[in-house]
């Protein structure tokens, strides 16, 4: 509607991560390095899945199924990937600690270890509010305001942001989950991941129904909090056994 | 808390230095985008420049027409940027040293005064800001003089050269996104290409800079950046509280010594286009690799980017050979970055800009994988490489799978509120 406006949309989506950008990341320049490297590889991957499903595009939108294989599949892909980016981290994981040993500075940490998924969880996240509701935030600086049938009651980029708001945090705290689920073989925790995941774009599909998105966004933020406590509960009890480790 | 009183980690510190040359670079493209986004290219500035000499686009031709018109021209741009580059060369080779100096400053001067003018007169109108002739001419003058004496004056503060390097790539990038869209694309192709071959090849022009500075052991007067040199405090290693990088490398392994010439920009100056000089201060940049040493007897540095070497050193020092940058070392130790780098990504993201900014997102995602592929191919390779063509090959490509394939997916995706 205005510049105001257009900011107020672009921060609603993005403000946390810009918080946790400031505060964690830009102290720590080998964790924006981290962060740029996950965003492109969640860019490469939109861009391959968007590279399959451009001959079934446009969809028909009166139908529901297209679009739910359309994100089974993504969200398939997308968890592929991540076990992908887990095996990269791990061989620079090695790389690092010898390195380490080799200027004689202690290994890495385990909140360390944990920053460095944030970081790639961040990027996952932002990379996602970027592309899913920034780039579309353009007419929004204008002078006028745009609505869709599905979701008539607020305009198209309040709700477009609010999502984003929601799939940024799950994108984020799922990283870390998932990272600390593969390093200590935690079955719950590497299925947990992956489940989310599909159950939030599931939610969005809610949205279909006319009037939907009244359920679906409150949805979609229960599982947006969901990841986020039981991310909590899982950092707090491994701090806590590696502080025990450390004091015993 | 514990946490405090725990030695730090490899984490705190590695790859400062490329971060210190990506937020520069990220700035000026940043800047770039907003003028573009600003100031909507209205076709009555038309551009007449020497990029656009051999045929100027209509919006009625057709594709092939343009695409031929677009080769053209970038074709007559890369013939007039080799051609000057081997008479910089020349000129280097007669040691005319105090003459590129002048004409450098006289070029950043006009570029400043003249280039800067008119964006400023163009956001002036957009904007309606209420300023007189007189006070406008005097700032104009002021900000310019203040431009060349910081840019070619060492003694000034180095955030102040630092900006208004950046301001000057920004303002020349700014032009060249004012050239009609396929010339621009293949603008960008061809210079990358160009790029390839005059720092690859024997009979490159660039190379023959590199050789003949090295030769000499003397500096080339051009337009850099340079970023701030990291230094630790508290390294942990005993004896050497500051790390100091050696410029020059050691005198009983010829290879070393290539390294050490910064290589930088020539100035390529437009005799006939009326908007003034051209920079192509790309030229120097892409190329040299420069080796950091170290003094101390202790091995590798903290501030050594991911990628480290580990070959022992084979003369009397232990120090080991780190990472080899595509960029210049200064002879502070910090990384250098010609100016042409930052214009031609800043072009690239510039014109992004004007179809959309879901391109914008993807081609500075693109730009900076670039880099850091560059700056690893450089750590394999140990040898001079170019650092334009990765950049602006992943850039193009990844304009038009975004522009032709994410573009559509994305907007489905969301006008149904369906999101993952």
């Amino acid at each position: 509607m205005t510049v105001a406006a257009g900011i107020g949309y672009a921060l609603v989506a993005l403000g946390p991560s810009l918080t946790l950008f400031v505060s964690v990341i830009s102290k720590k320049p080998f964790l924006i390095l981290t962060l740029l490297s996950s965003t492109l590889v969640w860019l490469i991957s939109l861009i391959i899945l968007s590279g399959i499903w451009r001959a079934f595009l446009p969809l028909n939108s009166k139908t529901w199924w297209p679009l739910a294989i359309l994100i089974f599949t993504s969200v398939a892909f997308q968890e592929g990937l991540r076990l992908l980016f887990w095996k990269v981290y791990k061989r620079l994981e090695d790389i690092l600690d010898a390195f380490a040993d080799r200027v004689s500075k202690p290994r890495l940490y385990l909140t360390d270890k944990m920053q460095i998924a944030l970081a790639g969880g961040l990027g996952h996240g932002v990379a996602h509010a970027v592309f899913f509701c920034l780039s579309l935030l353009t007419p929004a600086f204008g002078p006028a305001t745009y609505f869709v049938d599905r979701c008539s009651q607020i305009p198209f980029f309040l709700v477009s942001a609010i999502i984003a708001l929601a799939f940024v945090t799950v994108h984020t705290f799922s990283m870390v989950i998932a990272f600390n689920g593969y390093s200590e073989g935690n079955k719950v925790d590497q299925v947990f991941v992956p489940s989310v995941h599909l159950a939030a774009g599931m939610m969005t599909l809610i949205n279909f129904a006319s009037g939907g998105c009244i359920i679906g966004i409150p949805l979609l933020f229960l599982m947006a909090i969901l990841t986020l406590m039981h991310c909590g509960r899982m950092v707090w009890r491994r701090l806590t056994e590696n502080q025990r480790q450390g004091n015993s | 808390m514990a946490q405090n009183q725990r030695p730090k980690t490899l984490l705190d510190s590695l790859g400062e230095e490329i971060i210190r040359i990506l937020v520069p670079v990220s700035i000026c493209m940043f800047l770039v985008v907003l003028l573009v986004s600003i100031l909507d290219s209205n076709s009555s500035a038309s551009v007449t420049s020497i990029a656009a000499m051999a045929y100027s686009e209509t919006s009625s031709d057709s594709s092939w027409d343009k695409f031929l018109g677009a080769l053209l021209n970038s074709l007559a741009f890369v013939a007039v940027v080799t051609v000057v580059t081997f008479i910089l060369v020349l000129l280097f080779y007669l040691r005319c040293t105090k003459f590129l100096k002048i004409y450098m400053a006289f070029s950043s001067f006009v570029v400043l005064g003249f280039m800067g003018g008119e964006i400023a007169l163009f956001l002036i109108e957009n904007f309606s800001v209420p300023i007189d002739c007189i006070t406008f001419l005097v700032l104009l003058f002021n900000f310019a003089v203040v431009g060349v004496l910081a840019v070619f004056m060492s003694k000034m503060a180095i955030l102040v050269t630092q900006g208004y390097l950046i301001l000057i790539g920004m303002l020349v990038a700014y032009w060249f996104t004012l050239l009609p869209e396929w010339t621009t694309w293949v603008l960008l192709v061809a210079m990358a290409l160009y790029d390839l071959a005059a720092v690859l090849l024997p009979v490159g022009p660039l190379r023959l800079l590199v050789e003949l500075a090295m030769s000499r052991d003397e500096d080339i007067p051009a337009l850099v950046y340079e970023a701030r040199p990291v230094i630790h405090h508290d390294s942990g290693l005993g004896d050497n509280t500051v790390q100091r990088r050696v410029w020059r490398a050691r005198s009983n392994f010829r290879q070393d010594s290539e390294d050490n010439s910064n290589l930088n920009g020539n100035v390529v100056s437009d005799s006939n286009s009326t908007v003034g000089t051209v920079q192509s201060s790309h030229n120097g940049t892409r190329i040299a690799r420069v080796e950091e040493e170290q003094v101390s007897e202790r091995d590798a540095e903290l501030s050594a980017p991911l990628i480290d070497h580990g070959r022992n050193a084979q003369d009397g020092m232990s120090a080991e050979r780190l990472m080899l940058e595509g960029m210049g070392l200064g002879s502070s130790g910090a990384i250098k970055l010609g100016l042409g780098d930052f214009i031609f990504y800043s072009v690239l993201v510039g014109r992004a800009a004007m179809y959309d900014f879901m391109t914008v997102y993807a081609c500075y995602l693109a730009i900076v994988a670039g880099l850091g592929i560059t700056l690893m191919l450089l750590a394999f390779y140990q040898k001079a490489l170019p650092a334009l063509p990765v950049s602006i090959a992943l850039g193009v490509l990844f304009y038009f799978l975004t522009r032709f394939l994410l573009d559509v997916f994305i907007v489905q995706c969301s006008l149904n509120l369906v999101m993952f």
